[in-house]
């Protein structure tokens, strides 16, 4: 169900042929997607494949060789960095390693989008909505923490709470799960369902987190060499035919990678040895 | 060869467009944080780190001139019975010079390879681009602040400088070399002109200005990886201490051409 004809005004996000390229090498190759509103859309594929590029070019964090990016209907690629700035306020991002700034508290992390775009003069009721936000992501009480002196997991639930403090429409997701242990892994998910029921905001997640997928996914799109090879709900993924598809989302090795294994053997004839390189 | 060295030379080119919009970009941003008092305390925080916190460094840089001054001119003066014209020659070359100079350099090295660190880092964990997904100009907040507190702080970073180069000059000649105190400042009031202190300070605008935005830029856009962050810092100092040197040579020229037309005509005026 790869969509070809698609309209700007599809989905609350629209790329339409969107080309990526970095020197000679393609990274997205003319995509064409509408992602819908107050659905969680995710974006699989192996690493390297594009996925994070792609999510940037919604935010036009990244700009488009080719290809067109739209926001309700309204192109957005070709806006300068100022006519962007509304448009930014609606989006939330989730950076993968959280992207908090290091010499900032929680606390200011999370005031900083309010406070450079707002004149602060009630500060008891910032101070309110900073602690209703560290609930929501279940954080209260870590206001004054460095993010160097949060792990890994905490710190991307204090992205995720600075990305909702503008109450935006959309919230991109880059990596929410990688590297955490599997408890804190489906606290996010969770946490990223809780977001979508109770703001009913949109949200686009690039994973490879294949449990979290399922968990959290109303339509999930698989990129591969920078195109999109499937898309659709979580049974239509299950049970598509594409051979790429069913290694990618039940995690086994491909033919062609098992018999270059088996070719390889376990010693090459002129490989070195450590001991080798001690006898010189 | 001819298509490397032409690539190259279009690479170069290319950078000297991207630093150019970047410095440009930079200096509006800069203009339009001026007016607005909401962004002031990014600007107070970076004075402090910037300029409160070099004061000992530049400090002692300019007593070191000083002294070293003395010290190497005494010889050469009494050798023709003209060491107390030495004030002259310390104070003239502190202020209009080395003082500057020096100052900027110390700047450079301290507060230009920080910035171009802080901000590398920033850019390798997508700090930067964290910045920019809130809808905010990564130039408004993180280099507009920086540029401003580095341009207005460094002309009085040159007058500390100045100052403690004064006083070292002076305490080496007096104290340690025995020259008679009256007559030393006596010969340094008639040899050093206000054109002279106020030359050499005007010159630390242009050298704030400099070392931040060169700074920022490297920070910007550094490669990837701890390596990338120490190359950008290196580029930058370097960078920066090219860029001082070069002022300081355009200032020399440009300032002795005023100088000869407008200053005569003082006391018309």
């Amino acid at each position: 169900m790869v969509q070809k004809d698609i309209k700007p005004e599809d989905g609350i996000l629209v790329v339409r042929n969107l080309t990526k390229r970095y020197g000679e090498k393609v990274v997205l190759d003319s995509i064409s997607m509408a992602i819908e509103e107050s659905k969680t859309t995710v974006i699989i594929g192996p690493s390297g494949c594009g996925k994070t590029v792609f999510l940037k070019h919604l935010i036009v964090l990244e700009r488009p060789n080719e290809g067109e990016v739209y926001y309700r209907g309204k192109r957005i690629d070709n806006l300068s960095e100022r006519e962007l700035v509304p448009i930014r306020r609606k989006f939330g991002f989730c950076f993968q390693m959280g992207a908090l700034f290091d010499s900032l508290t929680v606390y200011e992390n999370i005031i900083f989008p309010l406070r450079q775009h707002y004149k602060i003069t009630d500060w008891k009721a910032v101070d309110e909505l900073v602690k209703q936000k560290l609930a929501l992501v279940g954080m209260d009480g870590y206001q004054h923490y460095l993010p160097a002196n949060l792990s890994g997991g905490q710190r991307k639930r204090i992205a995720i709470a600075r990305a909702i403090v503008l109450n935006p429409e959309i919230i991109l997701y880059d990596e929410p799960t990688t590297g955490l242990d599997p408890i804190t892994a489906d606290v996010i998910n969770e946490l990223i369902l809780k977001l979508q029921r109770e703001l009913k905001v949109t949200s686009v997640v690039v994973t490879h987190d294949m449990k979290s997928v399922y968990k959290i996914a109303n339509r999930i799109v698989m990129l591969y060499k920078g195109r999109i090879i499937a898309d659709g709900d979580a049974e239509h993924i299950q049970t598509h035919p594409n051979e790429i598809v069913q290694q990618f989302i039940q995690g086994k090795v491909g033919n062609a990678e098992l018999e270059a294994l088996r070719l390889s053997g376990t010693k090459f004839p002129t490989q070195f040895q450590p001991e080798d390189f001690q006898n010189r | 060869m001819i298509e490397p060295l032409g690539a190259r030379t279009a690479a170069c080119v290319e950078g000297f467009g991207r630093f150019g919009r970047f410095a440009g970009e930079s200096f509006r941003a800069m203009g339009s944080t001026l007016f607005h008092p909401r962004s002031y305390y990014l600007v107070f925080y970076q004075m402090h780190v910037i300029g409160v916190k070099s004061v000992p460094v530049v400090m002692a840089t300019g007593a070191f001139v000083g002294m070293i001054l003395a010290i190497q001119a005494y010889g050469q003066l009494a050798a023709m019975g003209l060491e107390e014209r030495l004030g002259v020659l310390i104070n003239i070359s502190v202020v209009k010079e080395l003082g500057p100079v020096l100052a900027a350099v110390m700047l450079a090295g301290r507060v230009g390879g920080a910035l171009t660190a802080e901000l590398g880092t920033m850019n390798v964990t997508e700090q930067i681009a964290a910045v920019q997904s809130f809808g905010v100009s990564p130039i408004h907040y993180l280099v507009a602040p920086r540029v401003l507190a580095c341009l207005l702080l460094t002309p009085f970073l040159i007058i500390y400088a100045d100052l403690l180069g004064i006083l070292g000059g002076f305490f080496v000649s007096v104290k340690q070399l025995g020259i008679n105190a009256g007559a030393y400042w006596d010969y340094s009031a008639r040899g050093v002109e206000l054109w002279d202190v106020s030359t050499g300070i005007l010159k630390g605008f242009f050298f704030g200005g400099a070392i931040a935005v060169i700074s920022c830029y490297k920070g910007f856009n550094c490669r990837e990886g701890a390596r990338g962050v120490g190359e950008a810092c290196t580029e930058a100092f370097v960078g920066c201490f090219i860029s001082i040197l070069a002022l300081n040579y355009m200032f020399a020229v440009i300032l002795s051409a005023i100088y000869k037309i407008f200053w005569p005509l003082q006391p018309l005026i």
